[in-house]
């Protein structure tokens, strides 16, 4: 049976990355979102496959709860904010980078992550090999959208990237830190995701966008 | 659980620190609810004043506790632990949160008279402030280091909502940066985190199998020497990286002079006075684990470099700073620079002056914002080009922000000239000598600036003409606590900390 498993671990990988990729190439705030979405479908499937592989029972509650907070909460959450901003402008109109080479540029993070695993001293097992790698590409593109991007809404959505990255990084290195922990970070996401809902809404009332480049009221001298 | 649960109930000596651990972190729970319910303003005043004595007094105790027995932990598996560190952040965190609580009272109503906030935004600040010191108390006691991530992202979250009470535009924008780069921050830390927890659980050592045991703290350090160097460098990266943005240690430290402006002043006090002390706790806890694993040099360097930087930059802001408020926040980061290098120097003289350092700077600075609390009110600027003459319309306040300054700058007599001298003298023992010389060069700088913003601000003649006020009683009060305190810790230490200083010792070793 090790040959089936090896491919299905493979192919979810693809699959977790062509969703991170979504996020990368679009444009439109709703567009992010059910990218996002997708994503969140898509590791918490890899999270099932994880615990299947594994045979820990605690690793499917985790899957359970990423499906249910990550896939379904978060993106009613910020859909809903969306919806509520009246912003004449809902897209990404130029980012500091451009789409085209934003693409380029995730590509080779994606491909530095592989090489970096390899530098990284640890055990590997066909679920570490897989994953892992693609748990620090998710990191390093989350952390490159929001850099790039100037809207404030696409750098929550690079903040969750980050945390997903970091997400399947602990459960795939480590078969999942202890229950508790894993729900307190669940927790704090779900409420670090309100409170930025927030003040998306007040950025965009008291601003009238959601360009982070025009908040530069606070400087010295 | 039962059995943990039947020895509390024993209620023996070796358990009275344990039911203290319980309680000190329900306190300000019961609090946070009261306040919920009561909803009427003097009531909640008061519920958060008597939860904040409360703590205090428990803390106090615990403290001694600590000094007696070396540490004190509760339950099975010891959930929660507290050691001579958590003891030296547990210290400002209660005693700063009380007269922060006293000072609330006044500044709040102030606020609250003036139009600027109304009663649904006082619960509102009350029950952040009970959560708030909810989130900083449970980072000292938690063993877990999972639970000490998850309590320190939990003090961003409550922290930014503080802020955001008021829906000014520099607000907003100050959260948002805040909760931006803090949460990007916190990612490393945890990253840092999950790595030092894979290095533990395959280790090798016994008993470490359970995943609740590999990353409690002490487990992790009884395993330490059977860690895997290289891991552990990677990990100890991640985690500097990670708590180093959110202790505010340069070049991580950009959202924080934005933060601890625009936050409302009893809040700016807590910010710098306790929370950044948290995070440096989180990274004194793993360079104790890294000590351990691959011996000091390793982070000794990391932590004086960061130190020196912070130093260095906050030396140039101040320098070229306007707002007084800003001056301070940047004040806060040299002062985690000189505690960062006070580590990474080690020695005992170090670590004395580390934790002499913490407890010193949480005393001055949280005097010197509530000062400029009263000042900025008063003035209704924070402009310090605006501000003249403060001795005249604020005797009182005046001559307390005059203290305050001097204090934090490190003039003698007061605490903090003890304490930097102590490092100082540590960095020249273990031979560092460009960066201690850097950093009495950069202090030099920071002094001249500092007193010339400083001595512009209290003496001269107001702009405008204006009565002497010193907004009454209960925002003096809380000053002139941390006021005295600056001069009795500059001429008399507890031997309590010597003990904690020493007990902290025998764990870098």
């Amino acid at each position: 049976m090790d040959f089936p498993q090896f491919d299905i671990l493979a192919v979810s990988s693809a699959l977790l990355l062509v969703t991170t990729f979504g996020v990368v190439v679009r444009q439109g705030f709703l567009d992010w979102l059910s990218a996002y979405r997708y994503q969140a479908i898509a590791l918490s499937a890899v999270t099932a496959i994880i615990a299947y592989v594994t045979g820990i029972w605690e690793i499917y509650i985790a899957a359970a709860l990423t499906l249910a907070i990550k896939a379904i909460i978060i993106p009613k959450v910020l859909t809903f904010v969306t919806q509520k901003i009246k912003l004449e402008v809902k897209i990404e109109e130029n980012p500091y980078v451009s789409l085209r080479l934003s693409v380029l540029i995730s590509a080779v993070l994606v491909a530095l992550s592989y090489f970096l695993v390899l530098e990284i001293p640890i055990k590997s097992d066909p679920v570490v090999a897989a994953y892992l790698p693609l748990s620090i590409s998710l990191f390093l593109i989350g952390l490159f959208i929001m850099v790039i991007r100037r809207m404030a809404l696409n750098q929550v959505v690079g903040l969750l990237i980050i945390e997903n990255g970091l997400f399947l990084f602990a459960t795939a290195l480590t078969h999942g830190t202890s229950l508790i922990i894993e729900i307190g970070i669940f927790v704090d996401i779900l409420v670090g995701v309100i409170i930025s809902a927030i003040l998306l809404v007040r950025i965009s009332h008291t601003f009238d966008t959601l360009d982070i480049g025009k908040l530069e009221s606070l400087k010295d001298s | 659980m039962i059995e943990s649960l039947a020895s509390i109930s024993a209620g023996t000596e070796a358990n009275s620190g344990s039911i203290l651990l319980v309680s000190l972190l329900l306190t300000p729970i019961v609090s946070g609810f009261l306040v919920t319910i009561l909803r009427r303003k003097r009531a909640i005043e008061l519920v958060t004043v008597f939860s904040a004595c409360l703590v205090l007094v428990q803390a106090s105790a615990l403290i001694v506790e600590i000094i007696n027995e070396k540490s004190v932990s509760a339950f099975d598996g010891k959930p929660l632990y507290a050691d001579a560190f958590s003891a030296v952040i547990l210290l400002p965190i209660a005693g700063v949160g009380f007269v922060s609580s006293i000072y609330s009272v006044s500044y709040m109503s102030r606020q609250y008279d003036d139009g600027i906030v109304d009663d649904k935004h006082i619960v509102r600040y009350y029950q952040g402030f009970n959560a708030f010191l909810f989130t900083m108390l449970l980072v000292p006691v938690a063993n877990n280091t999972g639970v000490m991530w998850v309590a320190i992202e939990a003090t961003t979250l409550v922290s930014v909502l503080l802020i955001m009470l008021y829906v000014k535009e520099n607000a907003i924008e100050a959260a948002w940066k805040y909760l931006m780069v803090a949460t990007v921050g916190l990612a490393f830390a945890l990253f840092g985190t999950v790595l030092f927890y894979y290095a533990a659980i395959n280790s090798g050592a016994g008993g470490l199998s359970s995943s609740e045991q590999g990353m409690n703290w002490t487990d992790m350090l009884a395993g330490a020497k059977l860690l895997d160097p290289n891991l552990v460098k990677l990990a100890f990266i991640f985690l500097l990286v990670g708590y180093g943005t959110k202790a505010g240690l340069a070049p991580m430290h950009t959202w924080l002079p934005d933060a601890h402006s625009e936050a409302p002043t009893p809040v700016s006090a807590l910010l710098s006075g306790v929370l950044l002390n948290c995070s440096i706790y989180a990274i004194i806890r793993f360079h104790i684990i890294s000590t351990n694993a691959i011996g000091s040099a390793f982070s000794n360097q990391l932590l004086i470099i960061l130190g020196v930087v912070s130093v260095g930059i906050a030396a140039a802001s101040i320098y070229f700073q306007k707002d007084m408020k800003r001056m301070l926040a940047y004040s806060s980061v040299e002062h985690m620079g000189i505690i960062s290098l006070a580590i990474g120097f080690g020695g005992f003289y170090g670590i004395y002056g580390a934790i002499l350092h913490i407890i010193n700077h949480a005393i001055a600075k949280p005097l010197m914002f509530f000062a400029s609390g009263n000042i900025s009110q008063r003035y209704s600027t924070k402009a310090m080009s605006e501000i003249r003459g403060i001795i005249r319309t604020m005797p009182v306040t005046g001559a307390l922000f005059l203290i305050g300054g001097l204090a934090i700058v490190g003039m003698p007599p007061f605490n903090i000239f003890t304490s930097e001298f102590l490092v100082l003298s540590s960095g020249f023992a273990s031979n560092q000598f460009l960066a201690s010389g850097l950093v009495i060069l950069f202090l030099v700088v920071i002094f001249a600036s500092f007193m010339r913003h400083l001595v512009r601000m209290v003496f001269g003649n107001p702009k405008v003409e204006m009565k002497q006020d010193d907004m009454g009683k209960l925002a003096i009060i809380p000053m002139l606590i941390l006021a005295a305190m600056t001069i009795i810790l500059g001429f008399f230490i507890p031997q309590g900390l010597q003990t904690l200083a020493e007990d902290a010792m025998e764990m870098l070793k």
